[in-house]
């Protein structure tokens, strides 16, 4: 068990970890380098300003604050804090972090990384209830939006046991090796996933179809073409 | 891109990777942290698999050219520019793996100024290094045709004739030298390879085995791409049959027109074939003339490797050829040129290493990082040589690459298909890239060695104060250390008593044995049980003499007539009763005496289950936490946002 955990907080994190970093790059070179072949000169004409400023307003939460999505946006939003914050600044990921690339981040304190990971964990559980409960988000759902969903939860859940022997109800190097080995696959998942979006999100308004999006522009067109009754 | 060999291609992208980490490594960490070379086998899979056999494959640069151009036998002139491909990919796939297996690589221009005119190398790197400058001229005409400075390559083929006359001299020169080289080790080379001849044998084989080469390539490129010339006309559609798949008619696959290069190609594997026959009867009379016939039969595998290097790599292609069915047909010319290949290649190993290294008294087996460099360098080279050839005019008609024909109708300007015929090839290489390139770089970097095999020992811990009241453990010193205070706990405990609250055993005849002395590694358990030092002691205890006194006291701990096991031994602490603690009254001395675990898993074992239930006691749920003993990551937790100094010395 003891061998098990090295392995999977050594070499297999150091494998996944390096497989996430490639396949990014890989996905930002091949974005540009198609974006450069595919569009070439009519990228000139794009509106860049209005390109970045969407790209940013879009990744804060206040547009997509409309009717009926307040709930889901702001779980999203919650969720990706503790998301990106923990795996980077939880004291035992710092130690890890220098043990393996020689980087020194700052540390968050116990007590800020507990409310975070618990904070991240009620919001996957809301995403995921909206994807079961609301057939509004069950009729644009694939099987990938659940199951993901349910890989970013149990790396947060095994982590949070393992750091509270108090209220962990199972052997610690059991839910240590499960929280490795479910990490490790969460960074080997990112590059091959939706995932992707940590690096492909800058790239998604360099496209003519998105200029074309307002908030609510499914309803409207879904109005325009159904009728007011319609639901989807 | 071609569908029959991309599985190939993929292979060769994944080789080729993998070897660049390897390379990559060898150049950074050096030799001896990535090979298993030693002084008594400084040559290993390198010097031999990529230099010794990777030259004699590729002669058929200087073979056909010798044919073409100085014979005038001017039926072979459509594989020239192959021959020519072939020679300088493999040589410079040498000189690229020279470069990996030389100490120094930023020195390989030393032999340019250094001159060592008594060494067999000395001669050796003159000529490939000339070699190689030769095929590059008589290879960068092929690939200038098709760029703006045609004018270059046009001067350069016209100094052709000359270049490879002087090509051809230095070949014959060189493929002999390599054979040389094994002449001044004749205690080493096995008797069954050591001959005054070698260097006969290695330029005949090397003449012979290299045409054969050519043959297997350039009918194996027939088949990825164009198979017409080799395997004759696409059969013509039969009349009135029934279409199994619409818009596509039957075709008639019995009625096949021979290729029109068939009899070509037949014809050099014939001219091998003479060749390898000459080597053949000749190594045959050697042997009965140095009556290394004996160690046929004789013990271990060179008996066995000798036969299948002779019979299966010379004379089976030579019999092969002969038949005039197999010669004719593109299969059995293929079947036979891959023996002669793979028997040259074979001959070369046994030459370099399975012969030589039993005379040693050693054994080597090439570290993954050898296999993958070696391996590596040719697949670059296969890789390389397919992008020639579906880039390039290698093949007889001039100015059009085999691959532009093929594949014509894919490319429609207007729909943009090419464009994801470009992408799909490099988006499945870059998707290799992403997963070979971590996965060797785990694989074969050091600092991982230790973590997945090698084990990491125990250092015993460390006094803070003069009366060792605080301990600073430490197991492996990697400064994630826990300051102990080991007077304080004995206070907290009970005092003196309290010892075997947390010791459960000590060496016998010690009364303070630190935990790292059985507990020896992080993360291995350890054997602890000395077989030895019992035998020794118990046969002085009861008497026994001699040299192998221990013999005879077997039985005192084993049972008479039982099976002499670890399980059907007599209870350890029916001797060491005084040695053993009270902690230990229920243990099972099979496994408790005789296995320690991890030191990591003992100390948090003795630690953190009573840290817990004092946790929950007083009410102290810190108490219970990591940081709680490990003060490096105490202090990255006491405060909200700090920027915590490294830990490392």
């Amino acid at each position: 068990m003891e061998q098990a955990i090295t392995l999977a907080r050594g070499p297999l994190f150091a494998l996944a970890f390096g497989i996430m970093v490639l396949g990014l790059a890989r996905l930002v070179l091949l974005q540009v380098y198609e974006l450069a072949v595919g569009k070439g000169r009519r990228l000139q004409n794009a509106p860049w300003r209005k390109i970045m400023g969407e790209t940013i307003t879009w990744a804060l939460p206040f547009k997509h604050f409309i009717k009926g999505t307040l709930l889901f946006s702001s779980a999203s939003f919650a969720m990706h804090i503790g998301l990106i914050l923990v795996p980077l600044f939880l004291a035992d990921h710092v130690a890890m972090w220098e043990r393996q690339f020689g980087v020194n981040l700052p540390s968050m304190g116990r007590g800020m990384a507990d409310v975070l990971t618990l904070l991240t964990l009620f919001c996957l559980l809301v995403l995921l209830g909206f994807r079961f409960l609301s057939w509004r988000h069950r009729a644009v759902s694939t099987p990938t939006d659940y199951w993901l969903l349910v890989a970013l939860i149990v790396p947060f859940a095994s982590g949070f046991l393992a750091t509270h022997p108090g209220l962990n109800p199972f052997r610690w190097e059991v839910v240590m090796l499960v929280h490795l080995l479910s990490a490790n696959l969460l960074l080997v998942l990112v590059p091959f996933t939706k995932l992707a979006h940590v690096v492909l999100f800058a790239f998604d308004r360099i496209s003519e179809i998105h200029w074309q999006l307002r908030p609510g522009a499914g309803d409207r067109v879904a109005n325009a073409l159904f009728g007011s009754e319609a639901k989807v | 891109m071609a569908k029959s060999n991309r599985l190939l291609k993929d292979v060769l992208w994944i080789l080729a990777l993998w070897g660049l980490v390897a390379g990559g490594f060898r150049l950074w960490f050096g030799l001896g942290a990535t090979t298993n070379l030693t002084d008594a086998v400084p040559w290993g899979l390198w010097k031999i698999l990529n230099m010794i056999a990777g030259v004699a494959l590729s002669t058929s640069g200087f073979t056909v050219g010798f044919l073409v151009y100085v014979l005038r036998r001017k039926r072979f002139l459509p594989l020239m520019r192959m021959a020519i491909l072939v020679a300088f990919l493999g040589y410079g796939c040498s000189c690229l793996a020279l470069l990996f297996d030389i100490g120094l690589p930023h020195r390989f221009w030393h032999p340019f100024v250094m001159w060592n005119e008594h060494s067999f190398l000395f001669e050796v790197f003159w000529c490939v290094i000339l070699y190689f400058t030769v095929t590059t001229i008589e290879v960068v005409p092929t690939i200038l045709e098709r760029t703006r400075a045609e004018r270059i390559g046009k001067f350069l083929h016209g100094i052709a004739f000359g270049v490879v006359v002087f090509g051809i001299s230095l070949s014959s020169l060189h493929h002999s030298s390599l054979g040389s080289l094994f002449l001044v080790t004749p205690e080493r080379l096995h008797e069954l390879w050591y001959s005054e001849l070698l260097p006969v044998f290695f330029i005949l084989s090397a003449m012979g085995g290299g045409m054969m080469v050519l043959v297997l390539l350039r009918i194996l490129v027939a088949r990825w791409y164009d198979p017409e010339p080799i395997f004759g006309a696409t059969p013509a559609p039969v009349e009135g049959a029934e279409s199994t798949v619409p818009g596509f008619p039957t075709l008639n696959r019995n009625v096949r027109g021979a290729g029109r290069e068939m009899p070509m190609l037949a014809n050099l594997a014939t001219i091998s074939a003479f060749i390898l026959g000459g080597y053949f009867v000749l190594k045959v009379v050697d042997l009965v003339r140095t009556g290394a016939w004996q160690f046929l039969a004789g013990h271990g595998w060179p008996g066995p490797l000798y036969a299948v290097e002779l019979l299966g790599g010379v004379l089976l292609p030579v019999v092969l050829v002969a038949c005039r069915p197999v010669r004719r047909s593109p299969l059995g010319l293929g079947v036979a040129a891959f023996c002669a290949a793979a028997g040259l290649a074979l001959n070369r190993l046994n030459v370099g290493i399975f012969g030589y290294w039993p005379g040693a008294e050693t054994t080597y087996v090439p570290s993954l990082a050898e296999w993958s460099v070696g391996l590596g360098v040719i697949a670059a080279a296969g890789l390389a040589f397919l992008v020639v050839v579906e880039n390039f005019a290698i093949l007889e008609r001039k100015n059009q690459p085999v691959g532009a024909g093929v594949f014509r109708a894919a490319f429609d300007a207007f729909s943009h298909v090419y464009r994801n015929a470009l992408n799909s090839g490099l988006h499945r290489v870059s998707l290799i890239a992403v997963i070979m390139l971590p996965l060797a770089w785990v694989a074969m970097h050091p600092s991982y060695r230790d973590v997945t095999g090698g084990g990491r020992p125990v250092q015993p811990s460390q006094g803070v104060d003069v009366a060792r009241a605080v301990l600073r453990i430490d197991g492996d010193r990697t400064g994630l250390s826990v300051d102990f205070n080991h007077a304080d706990h004995q206070r907290r405990l009970g005092g003196d008593q309290a010892c075997v609250t947390c010791h459960h055993l000590a060496v016998p005849g010690d009364k303070t044995t630190p935990c790292s002395r059985c507990h020896r590694d992080m993360v291995d358990p350890t054997g602890i049980f000395d077989h030895r030092h019992h035998l020794t002691a118990v046969a002085a205890k009861a008497g026994g003499h001699g040299a192998l006194a221990g013999n005879g006291t077997c039985t005192e701990c084993h049972q008479e007539g039982a099976a002499r096991s670890a399980v059907l031994v007599k209870d350890c602490r029916s001797c060491h009763e005084k040695d053993g603690w009270p902690a230990l009254a229920g243990a099972d001395p099979t496994v408790d005496l005789a296995v320690a675990t991890s030191f990591q898993t003992a100390m948090h074992a003795v630690c953190v289950e009573c840290h817990k239930n004092e946790a929950v006691r007083v009410a102290k749920p810190g108490l219970g936490d990591c940081g709680a003993c490990h003060a490096d990551l105490r202090r990255r937790e006491d405060s909200l946002f700090a920027v915590v100094a490294p830990s490392r010395d």
